[in-house]
């Protein structure tokens, strides 16, 4: 997926000699082992009564906070000397562009609060609306406003779906009225 | 005989118009989603659960078989013509095969992926038939401790094998389980992990998980870093191999085949390592190496593309006889099984032996249909390759919000849904792989419970491990494993690098 695939084979300490300890890096392996430290925690509250299987419910929660905080703990090494190991270049651009970002996050949150109350068609339409403004203005400069055939789009999109969860496969989806159709 | 006896009921059942018409959808939406960028196979396998609500479990599983294998036939057309792998069983194809593109020959590298994907296939599926009984019947006799330490071999596998780095695996399987174990416990019943939250007593589901890693994350990814990447897409040409075409070819299906096929049945699976394994043999022993990496070899997209098909194929081996998945793919559709109340493992032949047979027969079904929707339409597929990113992308949101609305109807599960995409974006950045999540969590809760039964049996010692000898065999196998490669480093000389190896993907 990158150009740089990197011959593998040198010895590891002249591959990663000289650059700079990543911040970033070191700040996700620490969660990593943040989250092994709590899934612990978390786990001494389970009982442990083992009953006739002799393995309580604690064990596997137990043994995966174990693995994740040893993890977090040898990726925090990996990042503080040279950086995480045999890393593929991650595809795309090097620094985020937080604006499309915003918009496809309201598109799925908005449907998330919302779709409950206006029901399917209108939660999702208006996910499908704010999402791809989000991945337009991600491609470079808007043109001239497009939201009324967003939205045609949306509609075209969502309520064939509606109709074949509520009608032929009969599940029942929220809905502005409660009568299948809409 | 007894097989082919039951295979021929097989095909009465997956040939009922009904059962017909769901292999055709499922075929045609697995090459779309292998052609479409943003979406793979357990994505679309995913957000199409909710089905298993109220469509019959035979018909269901033709469905998502079409799917999974069609999404392959498919990956092949977008890595020959845009370079962008549909799925990562397609990167090798992207190297040779655009190479070829380049070079005007993107018609002979069409066809000779689709045709060496339905010898594959249909080989594969020959192997499915014939060894998927004789596994189950050996399998009958496992108990929980092998079947234990066959999941952790399975563990291992797709978390140390698959991925560029180790550490990295199991820290992704490590959640995977960690997500797996929230919920009730079924042995104890205590809950886990819940928080009080009632919508996680139930456990997460795996539609959820999936599609947040996979759909979501990807989403959001191609928003924050993607946006102004651009394209070159290749001219596609008449798909047509010329007599020398089909010389190179075929012993490079027939080769492929037979790498790929085994590779998919032990539980070290994925569509990777076959297809890098058949990319290093074909380049090997080609007469033509000069055209490998320069104006593009037909033996290197022959090769991969049948290795990938048949790898694929035979992991329904490991799934359906023993109930281990060594895929994203797999691992949903075992969520699937498990939707219907049905539980793949030796008994499944006996128990389901209807869906089983129907599920194989359509397979051999599948490949023609995919050989048709592939080669004389494939000009259909390419069109697809025009849809402009932001309403595709934006789509594949809407319809991740549907496959997850869909299962259980909650809000909050699109709250989740949202907090797993970044999940996947931060993984994607930092080259985390993903598979090892959806395998720990699907197959974690089962390992457990097989673990508990073991040490059950060993009247509360773990030394029923070490003691049964199959089982040892399975655990020094995983050391295996986990070292071999560590003390290969350690003995090779420092100066042996550039050799393109399994696993080190090397795109131009």
């Amino acid at each position: 997926m990158s150009p740089h695939g990197r011959p593998k084979g040198e010895s590891l300490s002249a591959k990663y000699e000289g650059r700079p300890v990543s911040g970033r890096q070191a700040l996700l392996a620490s969660g990593v082992a943040a989250l092994g430290a709590l899934t612990l925690t978390g786990a001494t509250r389970i009982p442990s009564q083992a009953g006739y299987t002799g393995v309580g419910p604690n064990f596997v929660p137990l043994l995966v906070g174990l693995m994740l905080l040893v993890c977090g703990v040898l990726l925090l090494w990996e990042a503080a000397t040279g950086g995480l190991r045999d890393m593929e270049q991650p595809s795309g651009s090097m620094h985020a562009s937080w604006q499309p970002f915003a918009w496809v996050s309201a598109g799925i949150l908005a449907n998330a609060a919302l779709i409950t109350t206006v029901g399917f068609v209108i939660g999702c339409t208006l996910c499908y609306v704010l999402a791809v403004r989000g991945f337009r203005i991600a491609k470079g400069p808007l043109g001239r406003a497009t939201w009324l055939a967003d939205t045609g789009i949306g509609v075209a999109l969502t309520l064939p779906v509606y109709l074949l969860f509520t009608q032929l496969l009969a599940i029942n989806l929220p809905g502005l009225t409660s009568t299948g159709w809409l | 005989m007894d097989t082919l006896h039951q295979l021929l009921q097989g095909f009465a059942t997956a040939g009922t118009p009904v059962n017909l018409l769901w292999a055709l959808l499922g075929c045609t939406i697995g090459t779309a989603v292998g052609v479409l960028p943003g979406v793979g196979p357990a994505t679309a396998v995913a957000m199409l659960l909710p089905i298993t609500l109220k469509v019959d479990p035979t018909a269901s599983m033709i469905f998502f078989a079409g799917i999974y294998y069609g999404a392959m036939y498919g990956g092949s057309t977008s890595s020959i013509l845009l370079n962008t792998p549909g799925e990562p069983g397609s990167l090798v194809t992207a190297m040779e095969g655009n190479r070829m593109a380049k070079n005007g020959r993107a018609g002979a590298a069409l066809a000779t992926a689709a045709i060496g994907s339905f010898v594959a296939g249909t080989i594969a599926t020959v192997l499915v038939t014939f060894c998927a009984p004789v596994v189950a019947a050996y399998a009958v006799r496992l108990g929980p401790p092998e079947y234990f330490m066959l999941m952790v071999l399975a563990f291992t596998t797709v978390s140390a094998v698959l991925g560029q780095n180790t550490l990295r695996g199991m820290v992704a399987l490590a959640v995977g389980l960690l997500l797996g174990v929230v919920g009730i416990d079924q042995i104890s019943g205590q809950a886990r992990f819940t928080g009080n939250v009632p919508e996680l007593m139930d456990g997460l589901e795996v539609v959820l998980v999936a599609v947040g890693l996979f759909a979501v994350g990807e989403a959001l990814y191609a928003a924050l870093y993607e946006g102004r990447v651009a394209e070159t897409r290749n001219a596609m040409g008449r798909v047509h191999m010329t007599r020398e075409d089909w010389r190179r070819s075929w012993p490079a299906w027939l080769r492929a085949t037979f790498i790929g096929a085994p590779l998919g049945c032990i539980p070290a699976g994925g569509s990777e390592v076959p297809t890098f394994l058949s990319y290093a043999t074909e380049k090997k022993l080609s007469r033509h190496a000069n055209e490998f990496g320069t104006q593009g070899a037909i033996e290197g997209v022959a090769g991969p593309e049948a290795a990938n098909n048949a790898a694929i194929t035979t992991t329904l081996i490991p799934l359906l006889t023993l109930g281990i998945p060594t895929s994203a793919t797999t691992a949903i559709l075992l969520g699937a099984f498990q939707n219907y109340g049905i539980r793949p493992g030796p008994q499944l032949l006996e128990s389901n032996g209807a869906l089983v047979w129907a599920l194989i027969a359509s397979l051999y079904i599948g490949n023609v249909m995919l050989l048709v929707l592939n080669l004389p339409l494939v000009g259909l597929w390419v069109k697809l390759l025009r849809l402009p990113k932001a309403p595709l992308y934006a789509g594949i949101l809407v319809f991740a919000t549907v496959g997850v609305y869909g299962m259980r109807q909650s809000a909050f599960d699109l709250g989740l849904l949202y907090a797993f995409g970044l999940l996947g974006v931060l993984m994607r950045r930092f080259d985390f792989p993903t598979t090892p999540v959806v395998v720990g969590m699907i197959l974690g809760p089962l390992a457990e419970a097989q673990m508990r039964n073991a040490v059950a049996i060993g009247e509360g010692s773990w030394a029923v491990f070490v003691h049964r000898p199959m089982s040892l065999v399975l655990g020094l196998l995983v050391l295996c494993v986990l070292l071999l490669p560590r003390l290969m480093r350690l003995f090779r000389s420092p100066r042996g690098g550039g050799a393109a190896g399994p696993g080190t993907p090397q795109v131009a």
